[in-house]
């Protein structure tokens, strides 16, 4: 077990290593002299000479990596040519906002999800069941910014339920949430319907159902447990994604997180914005991956007694 | 080999057979040239009429036109990106999957990495870079989104490759590509189609969504993403001219959904596993 | 979003009859996971809620992108000036509503005859907010730290003029020899050529006083802690979402400002903003131009606006040294190509053609400029003159902004119909302006230009001018007959001889088109019942001191 617990951090690790390595080569493609950034358009030669040097921008790209590297280890993610602040900090001030969204986008998609998902189960292949599937490919099939424009319009402005957008106290997140969990939560009825239906098709659920045992009973009991692995799974791997920041949703609603931030970043060809912000969600995927990893080998006992799966 | 289809698909195939249709007649469906001012409604939108169905837009375009153009576009970048996505994915996952050892090692963790960097951020990062037109687009597109298929294809290839018959040709020293081609690709092809299918409507929302966030295919093309962006401001005075579009674009993906779904149902009621 | 969910090769045999415990300790073990995530950065709602004593008079307000910086030498936008000259004060300054000058800081102030030594009196009771009282070494110091090439300043160029300025940005003297400070409440600036608006570069936002100590305290985010002596002060700014000012009791000017505290939301698109007018949530807003035809319609808001014409022309730029727009046909065709009209249309109205370079509320403006009418056929011919009869591509760049994307639609409808094919790129600010300035770069681009001062130089001079090749004159442009001009209406006080040579060279400008002359934007505000005393300037933001507001349900 601890091997395995081992191996799956390195993995983890070199993944991360892989993915910065890429994410500096597309920044250094991206064109952007970063010199002319710092320094402003009308800089003479002598001045981006000496901020070139002072950025290490005349050392060869894999001394420039690894002093990347070595600086992002110990939390240093440079500073935005923009905004002229350090990177780290402002993608801590923003994640607060992201990951509140996150969080509630997530447990309401799961709130809505589950239930459905077990209804349709229940009633497989008759009309609830298909009533559902429409219903979730439905929700599945809707834009998200054209959803969140639509919610943000007659819920703020012709309802005066909730604000216009920002980030504002509680009923400002009502809106956003609503658009990001309802995509999920068709998804995940779906996820948990088509396993669930499998679970419960298993015989040793059948031979107990033939012996009395009832619809609920078998639900909860025996076929749940099978079937909500592999979406608290996916949910755990899209929450992940959630934390990175939902780029279309925080434009629609004036949410300022990550997303935004990123988008932003990209549009600003704002170097080292854009690697802080992909290398911290790819920390994110990848500690949701080791989780999820970690979670499986305690669950799964021949991979806790060392055998090889 | 019987060949019903049940309810599901038959709407699903018939919503994108129409999508289709729409997308090569345009032409000659199209009541107007979609990028000509052809109403003098600048600046004051106007309401559907009897000339102009779905109304005008701020510039003076016919908005029924534009929809249908519209259809050509995130067809093309839908359907093209799918096959990118799907000769990429597919190739990797077939490799790593039938030859295993370090070559299975070093494409799956390549794989992890890319399945790390968010697909957005990516698309936008591609699109600063290059210069934004349909090839791009649907480039970009394509080269974000194979992962998924290059798992499961992989997942497939993995255990067909470990199947008696197929170890025992290896061994008698068969061709991989001739193993690959006769037994292991028929049984991924289900797979493969329904991957396919399903994520044509991911790729049309990552097209719609990179249009929305003005970064997808350039003016004067329709796009309906891009129409929706445009119309965001005019929601109060002119809200026809967000709705159209984004009921276009449900229609496309849920007509591809319904299809996938349909034929996935379909398997699965016939006992056949994926 | 995935498509497909993740298939699993472990069969389902092997769990455990307590894997739904397992389970329930899974979703705890993710929840505690959250709830670190979450606790680590520290969770609160947003932007810590601000508080105001009850019956606080505080002006809201919105904006999109937030303010680039607070540094009067770094500032040069209007969204940074506005909070500049809220924080800051200068020697002289404009009047509330108009281009004249009036009193800042200096009481009184003498030109010499020649147009080359300035002299001001300052006043004795004006304090930064950290106590110091502000003296002329305060401004030397300030008009040093625009000249000094470290701080990168873009105002730099407008007081190079200043005897001893060259010296010192070549570091060859540790301070400014024309800048003199005999005592504590005199200043005089010594140029090295005769410059009449001089004055009028004093009361931009780069000659403000700033104090020594608090600059050199924080440095490179001084910025972010800025220290002044004007009517209001900062309190609180977090960056892309809000910034507040709140008074500065210890202003000079007695009675004012009225209000207690500004407080502009950062991050609010257009629509947004006028939503949130409509609820009553900010005091003040632009008009977005899909609900313009509305709030004309509608008495109520019709009242409510404010209009001014601003010195401000937009245009489309032609590189002239990348082909074809080195040739001079072409230029012209493409002014006769574009439909002004329309774009004005597509405003809803609020633009006035354009005809040449210089705007009208600019001194100096020509009303009598034809300009180029719309004439799609005389373009065609042009083209087909200069070679060009199958018409030819070019990519139109522009910042990215919604309004900027619509109407460059407009001139791509128009463009197609005499063969020129646009590609429309959009570019963020930041890497546009960057862009703009690499010669040899960028072909064809959208541009406005907002006078800082009221004087044809300000627009002749620094957009068209050789001395700006790689400046503001991004174009490219160069006419040595306008060369010639332009230097001799510079040095000239006698205004009637100075504004005749400058139309003079504008004319030839407008013939010579490196410009699509394209519109003088009009701008509209609308404001709630209850504010009070806010004025519109054709020049500069609005300054705030004299406003006040009336009780509201919405205070």
């Amino acid at each position: 077990m601890l091997v395995y617990v081992i191996r799956r951090i390195v993995f983890g690790a070199a993944v991360l290593l892989g993915t910065s390595l890429i994410t500096f080569v597309i920044a250094f493609v991206i064109p952007a002299d970063p010199a002319v950034a710092v320094a402003g358009a009308k800089a003479d030669p002598a001045t981006l000479a000496a901020i070139r040097t002072e950025l290490g921008l005349d050392q060869p790209l894999y001394i420039q990596y690894a002093r990347y590297v070595d600086r992002a280890v110990h939390g240093d993610l440079g500073r935005s040519y923009i905004r002229r602040e350090e990177v780290a900090g402002l993608i801590v001030s923003r994640f607060p906002a992201t990951a509140i969204l996150a969080l509630a986008a997530m447990a309401l998609s799961l709130v809505l999800g589950i239930p459905m998902g077990m209804l349709a189960a229940a009633y497989r292949e008759r009309a609830p069941d298909n009533l559902l599937l429409v219903l979730s490919l439905g929700l599945v099939s809707i834009p998200v910014f054209w959803l969140g424009t639509i919610l943000l319009i007659v819920g703020g402005l012709y309802l005066h339920w909730f604000p216009l957008g920002g980030f504002d106290g509680p009923k400002s997140l009502v809106l956003p949430t609503i658009t990001l969990a309802l995509g999920s939560a068709g998804y995940y009825s779906r996820i948990l319907q088509t396993n669930l239906a499998d679970a419960m098709d298993q015989e040793y659920v059948r031979t107990a159902r033939g012996k009395g045992l009832s619809l609920r009973a078998a639900m909860f009991k025996h076929a749940m447990a099978n079937a909500m692995l592999p979406l608290v799974t996916l949910a755990g791997l899209d929450f992940a994604g959630l934390l990175s920041g939902v780029v279309l949703t925080e434009t629609v609603f004036n949410w300022p997180g990550l997303g935004r931030l990123a988008f932003e970043a990209v549009f600003n060809l704002d170097i080292p914005l854009v690697m802080g912000t992909v290398l911290f969600s790819a920390a994110l995927v990848v500690i949701a991956n080791l989780v999820v990893d970690l979670l499986y080998a305690w669950l799964d006992p021949r991979i806790r007694l060392g055998q090889q799966v | 080999m019987k060949f019903r289809l049940n309810a599901m698909e038959t709407i699903g195939a018939l919503m994108v057979l129409s999508l289709a249709v729409v997308a090569i007649l345009a032409p000659w469906l199209a009541p107007y040239d979609p990028t000509r001012a052809v109403a003098s409604t600048f600046g004051d939108p106007a309401a559907p009429s009897r000339m102009y169905p779905l109304g005008t837009d701020q510039l003076g375009r016919d908005v029924l036109s534009r929809i249908i153009f519209g259809a050509r576009i995130s067809l093309t970048v839908g359907v093209a990106a799918m096959a990118v996505t799907m000769t990429i994915g597919v190739t990797i996952g077939l490799t790593a999957g039938f030859f295993g050892g370090t070559i299975d090692f070093a494409l799956m963790r390549f794989t992890d990495v890319m399945l790390t960097l968010p697909a957005l951020l990516l698309a936008m990062a591609f699109v600063a870079v290059l210069q934004p037109s349909i090839l791009s687009i649907l480039l970009v597109i394509g080269l974000v989104s194979w992962t998924q298929i290059a798992r499961v294809v992989r997942a497939e290839a993995l255990s067909m490759t470990q199947r008696d018959f197929v170890v025992a040709a290896r061994a008698l020293g068969a061709p991989s590509a001739r193993l690959i081609v006769r037994h292991v690709m028929p049984n991924v092809m289900p797979i493969i189609v329904v991957m396919a299918v399903l994520g044509t409507s991911g790729t049309l929302l990552l097209d719609a969504g990179l249009s929305f966030l003005t970064l997808g295919v350039p003016p004067p093309t329709p796009s309906w993403g891009r129409m929706i962006e445009e119309a965001t401001t005019y929601f109060r005075v002119a809200p026809w001219l967000a709705i159209f579009p984004g009921l276009a674009i449900f229609y496309a993906v849920l007509g591809f959904n319904l299809l996938g779904y349909g034929f996935l149902r379909r398997r699965a009621r016939a006992g056949v596993g994926l | 979003m995935n498509t497909h969910p993740r298939r699993h090769t472990q069969s389902s045999q092997g769990r455990a009859i307590s894997a739904y415990a397992a389970a329930i300790r899974c979703c705890g073990v993710a929840l505690a996971f959250i709830a670190a995530l979450v606790a680590l950065p520290g969770c609160r709602s947003g932007a810590p809620p601000l508080r105001f004593p009850p019956g606080a008079m505080v002006l809201k307000l919105a904006a999109s992108t937030d303010v680039p910086t607070l540094d009067p030498a770094a500032g040069y936008d209007v969204d940074s000036w506005m909070f500049e000259q809220m924080i800051f004060d200068t020697l002289i300054r404009y009047s509330d509503a108009g281009v004249d000058l009036v009193p800042d800081l200096a009481t009184t102030w003498e030109s010499s005859a020649d147009s080359t030594v300035f002299t001001f009196h300052l006043r004795h009771d004006a304090r930064f907010t950290n106590g110091r009282i502000v003296t002329s070494a305060d401004f030397k110091y300030a008009l040093e730290r625009v000249l000094d090439p470290a701080t990168r300043s873009k105002g730099m160029e407008y007081y190079r003029e200043i005897a001893g300025a060259e010296d010192f940005v070549a570091h060859r003297t540790k301070s400014v020899a024309g800048i003199e400070t005999p005592d504590a409440w005199t200043i005089a600036f010594h140029l090295i050529a005769p410059d009449p608006i001089f004055l009028q570069k004093l009361a931009m936002p780069f000659a403000a006083a700033v104090p020594r100590e608090v600059v050199e305290k924080w440095g490179e985010d001084f910025s972010r802690h800025v220290v002044g002596s004007g009517p209001f002060m900062l309190k609180q700014w977090i960056g892309g979402q809000r910034i507040v000012v709140v008074k500065n009791s210890g202003y000079f000017i007695k009675g004012v400002p009225h209000l207690d505290a500004v407080v502009q939301a950062i991050g609010v698109s257009e629509d947004l903003q006028w939503f949130k007018f409509e609820a009553g949530e900010i005091d003040v807003s632009n008009i977005p131009p899909a609900v313009f035809p509305y709030v004309m319609k509608t008495p109520r808001l019709r009242d409510l606006t404010l209009r001014i014409v601003t010195v401000t022309t937009r245009y489309m730029g032609m590189n002239c040294q990348m082909p074809p727009f080195t040739d001079e046909r072409v230029r012209r065709a493409l002014n006769y190509a574009v439909n002004k009209s329309k774009l004005i249309a597509v405003l809803n109205g609020r633009g006035i053609v354009a005809n040449g370079v210089m705007p009208p509320g600019l001194p100096g403006y020509d009303p009598n400029l034809p300009g180029y009418p719309y004439d799609p056929a005389r373009a065609r011919k042009l083209l087909e003159e200069a070679g060009l009869v199958h018409g030819f591509e070019a990519t139109l760049w522009m910042p990215a902004d919604q309004t900027m994307m619509i109407l460059g639609q407009s001139i791509q409808q128009d463009l197609e119909l005499v063969g020129v094919h646009l590609r429309l790129k959009a570019v963020a600010f930041g890497p546009f302006l960057e862009a703009v300035r690499q010669p040899l770069t960028v072909p064809l681009f959208f541009m406005g230009w907002e006078a800082d001062f009221p004087d044809p130089a300000n627009f002749l001079d620094v957009l068209l001018s050789r001395q700006q090749w790689g400046g503001n004159n991004d174009t490219f442009f160069s006419d040595p007959r306008v060369e010639a001009l332009l230097a001799e209406a510079a040095p000239l006080s006698d205004l009637a001889r100075r504004y005749a040579i400058y139309r003079e060279a504008e004319r030839i400008i407008v013939s010579d088109a490196p410009w699509v002359f394209l519109y003088y934007p009009i701008t509209y505000e609308i404001q709630q019942p209850w504010v009070h005393g806010y004025v519109l300037n054709p020049m500069r933001p609005a300054r705030l001191e004299k406003v006040w507001l009336s009780p509201h349900p919405t205070s």
